[in-house]
């Protein structure tokens, strides 16, 4: 067993070598579609987590002074409940507030140190009977007027662009990226193609001494497999760097009040990396696994 | 060892290279076939290690029916099977002693018996001196001993041999013949077309003739024509 190990290993590297241009490029190519997959993915996870408190119709928050008294709250509450400006609210204390907060910066563990639950501003989402934007704003300075209130966050047109763009971004990308992938499998397969036809008078012999079919393929297919998974490991860089563009883009954007920063944790960019590896291995696996079952008469 | 019933093959374009075949070969037989080009030799021989299907008819080669052979065993039936050939296919790039381990590696064996193994052959067929050469550094005469080194190393019931003097000099086919006819001595069945008929006349042994895919001569301690 070992011995066949040591040979299928031998085999493959040897066969890498022969072939080094042709691998460069299939391994670039790999690299390159899956950092935009991953890309895509990142974007989208980032603007999601950026408007994340915008979601499901809420238009406006009106977040309190940590200090607010009870008697503020009850005459805001009814307000809310009476207007019919107002078509529901969901109210968000401190200490939900401060667990959104933990989950919100989950990398940056001295950020969520620094406050505790006592500072944390709570909210009112409200999702208005009509979202028309000057309605909103309308609504939002009336809010912002009232005894206790800190400060209105209003979803503005520009987080609303925010979501347009990443929306676009990541479709635009994962659409070059599947064009790619596809360009990534015909490569692979054409490299493979190659070093069988390198290998053709090898192949001939090990048929004619009684190599089994699996002897003679695997070499192949770890080829093209290799091929897909060092790929991966070249797009995973990739996404840090692209993390970080991702995180210095929303932090450094005024469009989103007071939850500020909404990165991508590591946690969430390594297992996009597996997820990476895996893709970059099947796509390297298919691509060899077409080449051997079509060129190879075995 | 071999047995061939009514066996037809009908290549693309009606080019017919076998009809209707029928031959019985015996453990540890040396048996030539003979014929002017196109008349089916060739395609026997393929017939025999499965590398051609016959079309109609039955083939046993040792034990097994080759009709009803599923292709994931032709492996396993083609390490009883050595072959060796006019223009030797030799690995150009692996030396003497590589290209004969080439054939054990590749069905498994581990590397201790490899070892032990290549340099008994070589010695065998008298190339000791010359495992680190590469095939292009030896005569033809010696490459298809190489050759012959590498179908016979693990040690095979069959030798199946298509022209293997094909493109020697009379001198070295004998010399390739003594070779042939010392494996067949040790028991290997010996299976092997030809067009020398010096060595057929010499050897004495038995002799299949086919003309146009059929079989018109089968006698044994036979001549040329």
């Amino acid at each position: 067993m070992i011995y066949r190990l040591w040979y299928f290993i031998r085999e493959t590297v040897v066969s890498l070598w022969r072939n080094l241009s042709l691998t460069l490029a299939a391994i670039l190519t790999v690299g390159i579609s899956l950092s935009l997959v991953g890309t895509s993915i990142l974007v989208r996870e980032g603007a999601d987590r950026a408007t994340a408190q915008f979601q499901e119709g809420v238009e406006f928050i009106v977040f309190m002074n940590a200090d607010h008294t009870p008697d503020q709250d009850v005459a805001i509450r009814q307000v809310l409940d009476t207007s019919p400006a107002i078509s529901q609210y969901a109210y968000i204390d401190k200490m939900a507030a401060y667990e959104e907060f933990q989950v919100l910066f989950v990398d940056k563990p001295e950020l969520i140190e620094s406050v505790t639950p006592d500072v944390m501003p709570p909210s009112y989402r409200i999702v208005p009977a009509d979202p028309d934007a000057a309605n909103v704003a309308e609504l939002a300075r009336q809010f912002s007027s009232q005894p206790g209130v800190r400060e209105v966050a209003t979803a503005t047109d520009a987080i609303r662009q925010i979501e347009d763009f990443s929306t676009r971004v990541s479709q635009v990308l994962l659409v070059a990226a599947v064009v790619l992938v596809v360009v990534s499998a015909m490569l692979i397969l054409n490299t493979v193609f190659t070093a069988i036809g390198a290998r053709r008078e090898e192949i001939e012999v090990m048929k004619l001494v009684g190599a089994t079919n699996w002897f003679v393929r695997i070499p192949f297919m770890l080829e093209g497999m290799i091929h897909g998974l060092i790929g991966a490991a070249l797009a995973i860089p990739c996404l840090f760097v692209v993390e970080n563009q991702v995180l210095s883009f929303f932090q450094e954007s005024d469009v989103v009040p007071l939850f500020r920063g909404f990165a991508v944790p590591d946690g969430f960019v390594w297992d996009t990396s597996l997820w990476l590896l895996v893709l970059g291995g099947t796509v390297g696996m298919l691509g060899s696994a077409v080449a051997v079952t079509r060129y190879l008469d075995v | 060892m071999i047995r061939l019933e009514s066996v037809s093959k009908v290549f693309k374009g009606d080019v017919t290279a076998l009809r209707d075949a029928s031959a019985e070969i015996q453990r540890g037989e040396f048996v030539f076939l003979v014929g002017p080009s196109g008349s089916g030799k060739s395609t026997f021989i393929r017939l025999l290690n499965r590398e051609e299907v016959a079309d109609s008819g039955r083939i046993m080669v040792a034990g097994k029916d080759l009709g009803s052979l599923s292709s994931w065993r032709v492996p396993y039936l083609r390490r009883n099977i050595g072959c060796i050939f006019q223009d030797y296919k030799l690995l150009s790039k692996k030396t003497v002693s590589e290209n004969v381990a080439f054939g054990l590696e590749v069905i498994g064996r581990p590397r201790p018996v490899i070892k032990r193994q290549v340099p008994a052959i070589l010695e065998l067929v008298g190339l000791s001196r010359k495992a680190d050469r590469t095939p292009d550094e030896l005569s033809g005469g010696e490459q298809q001993r190489v050759s012959i080194a590498r179908a016979f190393v693990n040690r095979p019931l069959i030798l199946l041999a298509d022209e293997p003097t094909g493109n020697l000099d009379p001198a070295t086919s004998v010399g390739i013949m003594r070779l042939l006819d010392r494996i067949n001595r040790s028991g290997t069945t010996v299976v092997m077309a030809t067009h020398d008929r010096g060595v057929v006349d010499t050897m004495r042994r038995r002799v299949i003739e086919l003309d146009r895919g059929v079989i018109v001569r089968d006698e044994s301690r036979g001549v040329y024509d």
